[in-house]
């Protein structure tokens, strides 16, 4: 009697999952308010153990083996973080600069402004390529920003948004993909991610194209969410392929596994890589 | 079967599961601790305590994952079910006997996740089985970790009462 009704129970609860899946499923038009909303409650929650686990790992870090040397360490590793991603920028912008100077009589474009941000947690769904950081809408982070580290690019911020977290999806992820240009001969095309080793794909680029390994990726600019001149990855393998397009794997300059602090381009991207000063 | 026990172990599994997520990001191997929660509580509690452990983690993983809500949900569900089911049928109580059940019950779910996909997809996902092996390896040595420590805490709370006991009557003696 009791299997029976425990039987029926699973029968109830599965139905009720196949109605919750059908109505998102059917539905194209925002996000269910229980994913906001779970995903508001839990990244509060998840700030506050990670909070306690770095309090704990520091405390015993600073106590026990490097009192004080610690912090500081985290503090220059965060601003040699900005650093770098400010001297790339600048370098992306002065090459830009230098163009310009020649054909329109020096026009510079400002930098964006970034945000610093702490990587605090990863996805949950196994295989997931992303993760979750401590910076959200009420510290100006908005969709489709791009997110980018000291070596270069690391993806960009996807919805739904907290006030004190957002979702960043990785560059190296199945959708994700990026307006790219080659450094040497600044032929575009497109990077995305998803494949296995290593796994990103420069595509579109025809075979006339000379393209040797070692070669760096850029971002283009072009899709309106990385600024152009960000070092995506550099070229691992390049063979002629079918249709006329060259067949190129390209290893990210990031090593996402090991994420700590990166950086939120807050500007929209066509302004900051491109805008005349007022 | 201790409701709140369930919901503890669940809540646990899906912290630790979204803390060590971001180490897994280019790893060889994945792991699920919520299910290792999920098929702990089916085996220590019953069916429906898998079932509501299922329930419970596969929808706040799914809401977290910013995916489709209640497909985790489901496939959980009906694991930590038919897990619990199973733990009544054999007796299972040392912690290397659950580790079978555990192994199962990834793979079980795995095909689960990738079927309902496949269905809202509408076309049949590639299943990498060296991936699902792998994750169904993590998986085990976690549960087993976890079943060890379940089965050593009682004991160790226990002797630190003894103790305590034993030293208080040695002072008024």
């Amino acid at each position: 009697m009791l299997r029976r009704s425990t039987f029926s129970l699973l029968l109830i609860i599965s139905l009720g999952h196949v109605l919750v899946i059908s109505a998102q499923v059917q539905s194209k038009s925002g996000l269910p308010v229980i994913q906001s909303v779970a995903f508001g409650v839990f990244s509060r929650f998840q700030q506050m153990t990670t909070g306690v686990a770095d309090g704990v790992r520091s405390g015993w870090a600073k106590y026990f083996a490097l009192r004080g040397v610690e912090r500081d360490n985290e503090q220059l590793r965060k601003r040699v973080t900005e650093l770098e991603a400010q001297l790339q920028q600048e370098q992306a912008q002065a090459a830009k600069a230098r163009g310009l100077e020649e054909a329109l009589n020096l026009q510079r474009s400002l930098p964006a402004p970034t945000l610093a941000a702490r990587v605090i947690a990863g996805n949950p769904q196994p295989g997931s390529l992303e993760v979750m950081i401590d910076r959200g809408s009420a510290d100006g982070v908005k969709a489709d920003m791009a997110v980018v580290g000291s070596r270069g690019v690391i993806g960009r911020v996807i919805g739904p948004l907290s006030p004190h977290a957002a979702r960043v999806q990785l560059i190296v992820g199945l959708n994700a993909a990026a307006g790219a240009t080659l450094e040497k001969s600044g032929v575009g095309g497109v990077v995305s991610g998803g494949a296995k080793d290593p796994p990103l794909r420069l595509e579109y680029i025809p075979n006339l194209v000379d393209v040797q390994p070692g070669e760096r990726v850029l971002t283009s600019g072009q899709d309106g969410i990385y600024p152009s001149g960000f070092v995506i990855g550099i070229v691992e393998k390049s063979e002629k392929g079918r249709n006329g397009q060259r067949d190129i794997s390209v290893r990210p300059a990031v090593d996402v596994s090991h994420l700590e602090v990166v950086l939120v381009i807050l500007g929209a991207p066509a302004k900051a890589a491109g805008s005349r000063p007022s | 079967m201790k409701i709140t026990a369930v919901i503890a172990v669940v809540l646990l599994a899906v912290t630790l599961q979204v803390a060590l997520a971001r180490y897994m990001i280019g790893g060889r191997f994945m792991f699920d601790l919520v299910l290792v929660g999920v098929v702990f509580a089916a085996l220590q509690w019953g069916p429906v305590a898998g079932m509501l452990a299922g329930t419970i983690g596969g929808l706040l993983q799914d809401a977290l994952a910013g995916g489709i809500i209640g497909v985790g949900g489901l496939a959980k569900t009906i694991v930590g079910y038919f897990t619990g089911q199973i733990g009544t049928q054999f007796v299972l109580t040392r912690p290397r006997a659950r580790i079978l059940p555990l192994a199962v019950a990834s793979i079980v779910h795995r095909l689960l996740m990738l079927s309902v996909t496949g269905l809202i997809d509408q076309r049949w996902p590639n299943i990498s089985w060296p991936a699902m092996l792998g994750e169904t390896g993590v998986n085990a040595v976690c549960g087993l970790i976890a079943f060890l420590a379940a089965e050593a805490l009682p004991d160790a709370i226990s002797r630190g009462r003894m103790s305590r006991r034993s030293s208080l009557s040695r002072r008024q003696w």
